[in-house]
């Protein structure tokens, strides 16, 4: 702002003139400096004809032109508005979509896979059917009925700035805190957890993908509800243990709602289907000393078994 | 008051017919509008210090908007084509700013 002007009439024609940088010319003068210029020009001598005649109507049209573009500018993004929206409401809807055709299908399998234990139960003696029933009542394939408790937790509820409506920090349920409830009643000796309607298998996994807390892949928001059917102990040895006085502390804390409660006559759904991982036998080139159909049998045979609980009803009927 | 009312009938213009800009040229539409403002304040400030010229008023535009445009077009072609664009937005709204200043130290004096 304080260079000198890049002018200086009186100065010395041959010494150098530092002209002031782009910045500092740009904020001191703003203007085109060729409008001064043409004042200048017109200062000495009379313009052409031409100009004259043309000038003005040409600027005029120019700034018609120039009026012209706003209003399509405008019109433009006015236009653009709905279209973001129409295409996010498009999203969401077929979001929506597919989580109905998920349960839709979802009790379709569950349906079949009733099917299924008829005609299973059908085929087989009575002892084995019972022995096979139980197996799928342990690992979570089957629905179960019976008593036992529900385990409530829920985020603290939304607190609203009066003032500059800005939403306060809001404490929410972790996912860890569902794992440390859902483990310690399995420790209290529970038979069958579910959370939200989606029952826990020996290999359900409770994770956090950003804001979202994910049961076997599947979301689950709040309030939170642990169902489980256990001994009647359950309750007393649930709420003595470790998780129930971590919850409560930090429901004490924080405002998030942490309940248990005993309940009669709970039904936990079945989990679906585990998807069993086979071993596939590698096509090497190189000659194994064994004959290979004794290779083949003994790579697969630890699939099954080795995929663990899952796969022991179906390893028991054989 | 003329200029007022092209300016005006301009908007009138393109509210009634009501074009449809390609697809290509629409990125181009908020810098040619910045470009164009910067035009028609550097247009009012020279009335009002008397040196206004037609043809340094419809060259400044038609230049503005084309090296405005150009300048975008090479930044989209090399990648950095937002930052180009916030460049020159930075650079004509600079000269927006300055020269609205002059025009208010015109109309009210202060």
């Amino acid at each position: 702002m304080t260079a000198p002007p890049p002018g200086g009439g009186e100065r010395d024609p041959s010494a150098r003139v530092y002209a002031p940088d782009f910045l500092t010319e740009l904020f001191r003068n703003p203007l085109d400096p060729g409008y001064a210029d043409a004042a200048a020009r017109r200062a000495v001598g009379p313009v052409s004809r031409v100009r004259q005649v043309l000038g003005r109507p040409v600027s005029l049209v120019v700034l018609a032109v120039i009026g012209f573009l706003f209003a399509v500018a405008y019109r433009e993004t006015m236009a653009e508005e709905p279209s973001r929206a129409t295409a996010r409401a498009g999203l969401i809807a077929g979001i929506k979509q597919r989580e109905a055709e998920t349960d839709r299908l979802t009790v379709r399998a569950e349906q079949l896979r009733e099917e299924v234990g008829r005609q299973r139960d059908a085929a087989l003696s009575g002892s084995q059917a019972s022995r096979l029933r139980n197996l799928e009542a342990g690992t979570g394939l089957g629905r179960v009925r019976g008593d036992g408790v529900v385990v409530r937790l829920a985020d603290a509820p939304q607190d609203k700035d009066a003032v500059t409506g800005e939403e306060a920090y809001l404490s929410k349920v972790l996912y860890s805190d569902l794992q440390k409830v859902a483990n310690g009643l399995w420790a209290a000796g529970a038979e069958a957890v579910s959370i939200n309607g989606q029952r826990l298998t020996a290999t359900s996994t409770i994770r956090q993908a950003g804001e979202a807390i994910l049961v076997d892949y599947r979301p689950v928001t709040s309030p939170y509800e642990v169902r489980a059917i256990g001994p009647g102990s359950m309750r007393d040895t649930f709420d003595d243990g470790r998780a129930a006085a971590l919850m409560r502390e930090v429901a004490r804390t924080t405002g998030l709602s942490f309940g248990v409660k005993e309940v009669d006559d709970l039904t936990l759904p079945a989990a679906p289907e585990p998807r069993l991982r086979y071993a596939e036998p590698s096509v090497s080139p190189s000659p194994s000393p064994r004959p290979s159909g004794s290779g083949v049998g003994g790579s697969r045979s630890p699939g099954p078994s080795g995929s663990g609980v899952s796969s022991s009803p179906s390893g028991g009927v054989r | 008051m003329i200029a007022v009312l092209a300016l005006l009938a301009g908007v009138v213009l393109g509210v009634y017919l009501d074009p449809t800009v390609p697809g290509a040229l629409q990125p181009y539409l908020p810098i040619a509008v910045v470009a164009a403002l910067d035009a028609v304040f550097g247009g009012v400030r020279a009335k009002l210090d008397r040196i206004f010229d037609d043809k340094q008023f419809v060259v400044s535009f038609i230049s503005n908007v084309l090296v405005a445009g150009l300048i975008v077009y090479l930044g989209d072609q090399l990648g950095v084509g937002g930052q180009l664009s916030t460049g020159v937005v930075v650079v004509l709204g600079v000269r927006i700013f300055g020269n609205v200043a002059a025009i208010r130290r015109h109309l009210f004096r202060a």
